[in-house]
């Protein structure tokens, strides 16, 4: 493809090459669902998980099969897809990582209807303070992290069946209204160097989610579905993916995508880097790439399983090596994590130690910024305490380890900077 | 409030940008009308010609408005890192940065909706604010 320095041309050309990536995930995850269980069996799964409990951490692949849990990911992708175009955003690093975390999760989590309520409050959000949907369209995305709430209102407490559908999409509807304020205060709190700032929204906003119920008797503890046989599609589907990507940036974008991807491994990765902007997609979607085969590589190496997490952890480390993960930055959170697994001698195939390798990335931009000792550093906190935040949130925030991280790279971070302000020069 | 607010950060995130490399003059000058604001941020620090087509380029990145509703609340908060100024581009109209005669350089940014037109907003032209 010729290089062109237009901007209008560029963004075009972007938005198409992106849009056959995102097309082509959402197709590879129908096809797969449909291969897997055929289709009326997946049909059928996928509207049973419409309506189940969806609280951390509840594996839809254990519950309803691989092909119900596909099926279920595409549709919601598709919906992420769809809120896109409606808002006329074109797709970037950001975009491609929203929906890839829709889609990651739909495997242990996120339905099209404990999704929906939230996206429209937090569109009513933007209305509210005279701004346009468009202008909070990631915050919605990200924040179907807190579907479980639906889910819980609607088939957990105990309402008449006439009550608590329209009581679990009013809930919804008002999580999503608080949403933007509480995730723009949140990212102050760690300046953007965690990259799963809806995370550690959703886990505050979860912290008063589950707190009331709890206050109210019942029972909010966390739910441990997780699924140990690995099947042949869920093993393939990420490397597929990756393999995917690689060919996208080398057919489009050739030799180039090589000098693009070794700029990218110079950025920090802090909060918004958007890998597409700031050096070219064709180095993007080939670190994505690489990085989905290296960490598939690593599960298969320990020996974990692959199933609706695991994919679900992998697809958010795909999504965001288009937006903030690079191996430079990435490699010293994973050894970081490593350590304290070694030290505290927690077994590497436990499902929240295999989970925090994966999701534990969102802490990359700490090690791009101030180096591989603080990498290390927030890796080895970051599994320590990961371990007890999904209970304080009784599950109802699909993104503990963003949760976790967030705390961790705010500690991290107020530390850092009182230092520098502070220094004597 | 809201444009208080907005320009506070926009100035603060500039001022940041320019403060890194220590100059030893710092000039920010400020125009506002109803329907546009003008700023124009001046220091004296040497800036090569790479280093000034980059910073043109991180001012004039396209409009980006799921981006600048969200993150670009980080403009002008959270100060720590390196000044990044593609936060200030996604929300802003047009951008021009030149070499003074003085061997720093100027930063003229122009702020409005969609209706505003930058080039009829500038102190240099009053014939054609006239207009």
């Amino acid at each position: 493809m010729p290089y062109t320095k237009n901007p209008e041309v560029l963004l075009a050309t972007r938005d198409r090459v992106l849009f056959r990536f995102v097309a082509a995930t959402i197709t590879l995850f129908l096809l797969f669902g449909i291969l897997a269980d055929g289709p009326s069996s997946a049909l059928e799964g996928f509207l049973r998980l419409q309506t189940s409990p969806t609280r951390l951490l509840s594996d839809f692949t254990v519950m309803e099969g691989v092909g119900a849990s596909f099926v279920n990911a595409a549709c919601v992708g598709l919906a992420g897809l769809l809120v896109l175009r409606f808002n006329k955003i074109s797709f970037s690093g950001p975009t491609v990582a929203a929906i890839f975390t829709m889609i990651g999760f739909a495997l242990f989590g996120k339905t099209l209807l404990n999704c929906i309520p939230i996206i429209l409050g937090v569109s009513i959000a933007a209305l509210i303070v005279g701004k346009q949907p468009k202008e909070y369209v990631l915050i919605a995305m990200f924040g179907t992290a807190l579907g479980p709430v639906i889910s819980f209102v609607a088939f957990e407490v105990g309402f008449p069946p006439f009550l608590a559908l329209p009581m679990s999409m009013l809930i919804g509807i008002v999580t999503g209204i608080i949403l933007p304020p509480l995730a723009i205060t949140m990212l102050h709190l760690h300046q953007g160097y965690s990259l799963y700032n809806v995370g550690l929204t959703a886990g505050f906003i979860g912290l008063f989610a589950a707190s009331i119920p709890s206050a109210g008797g019942m029972d909010i503890s966390t739910i441990e579905q997780w699924g140990e046989v690995s099947n042949p599609w869920l093993i393939a589907i990420i490397p597929a993916l990756s393999l995917i990507a690689i060919f996208i940036a080398l057919f489009y974008y050739g030799r180039r995508s090589w000098k693009e991807f070794a700029a990218i491994m110079r950025l920090s990765g802090r909060l918004p880097s958007d890998f597409c902007e700031l050096e070219g997609q064709g180095g993007a979607l080939l670190n994505a790439g690489i990085l989905g085969l290296a960490y598939s590589a690593f599960v298969a190496i320990i020996g974990a399983p692959f199933n609706g997490p695991v994919i679900g952890g992998l697809m958010t480390v795909v999504g965001f090596g288009l937006f903030g993960k690079h191996p430079r930055n990435v490699s010293p959170i994973f050894l970081g994590v490593l350590a304290a697994v070694l030290i505290f001698g927690k077994s590497l195939t436990e499902s929240w130690v295999v989970l925090a390798f994966l999701f534990g990335t969102a802490l990359a931009p700490l090690a791009g910024e101030f180096g591989f000792v603080v990498g290390v550093l927030a890796g080895f906190l970051h599994l320590v305490v990961v371990e007890r935040t999904g209970a304080w949130h009784g599950g109802m925030n699909l993104y503990n380890n963003g949760f976790a991280g967030g705390l961790t790279a705010t500690l991290i971070v107020s530390v850092i900077e009182w230092f520098k302000t502070n220094e004597r020069k | 409030m809201k444009r208080r607010e907005f320009l506070v950060h926009l100035i603060s995130e500039i001022s940041s940008f320019i403060l890194q490399g220590q100059p030893r003059k710092m000039v920010i000058s400020l125009h506002q009308e109803a329907d546009g604001i003008h700023l124009a941020v001046i220091d004296d620090r040497q800036r090569s010609d790479a280093e000034i087509k980059e910073i043109e380029r991180s001012l004039n990145a396209a409009r980006r408005p799921e981006l600048a509703g969200y993150y670009g609340e980080m403009a002008g908060h959270d100060l720590l890192g390196s000044a990044r100024l593609n936060l200030v581009g996604w929300q802003i109209k047009h951008a021009d940065v030149m070499k003074t005669p003085e061997g720093g350089v100027m930063l003229n940014l122009w702020i409005g909706g969609e209706a505003f037109e930058y080039h009829k907003f500038t102190l240099d032209e009053p014939s054609a604010r006239e207009k």
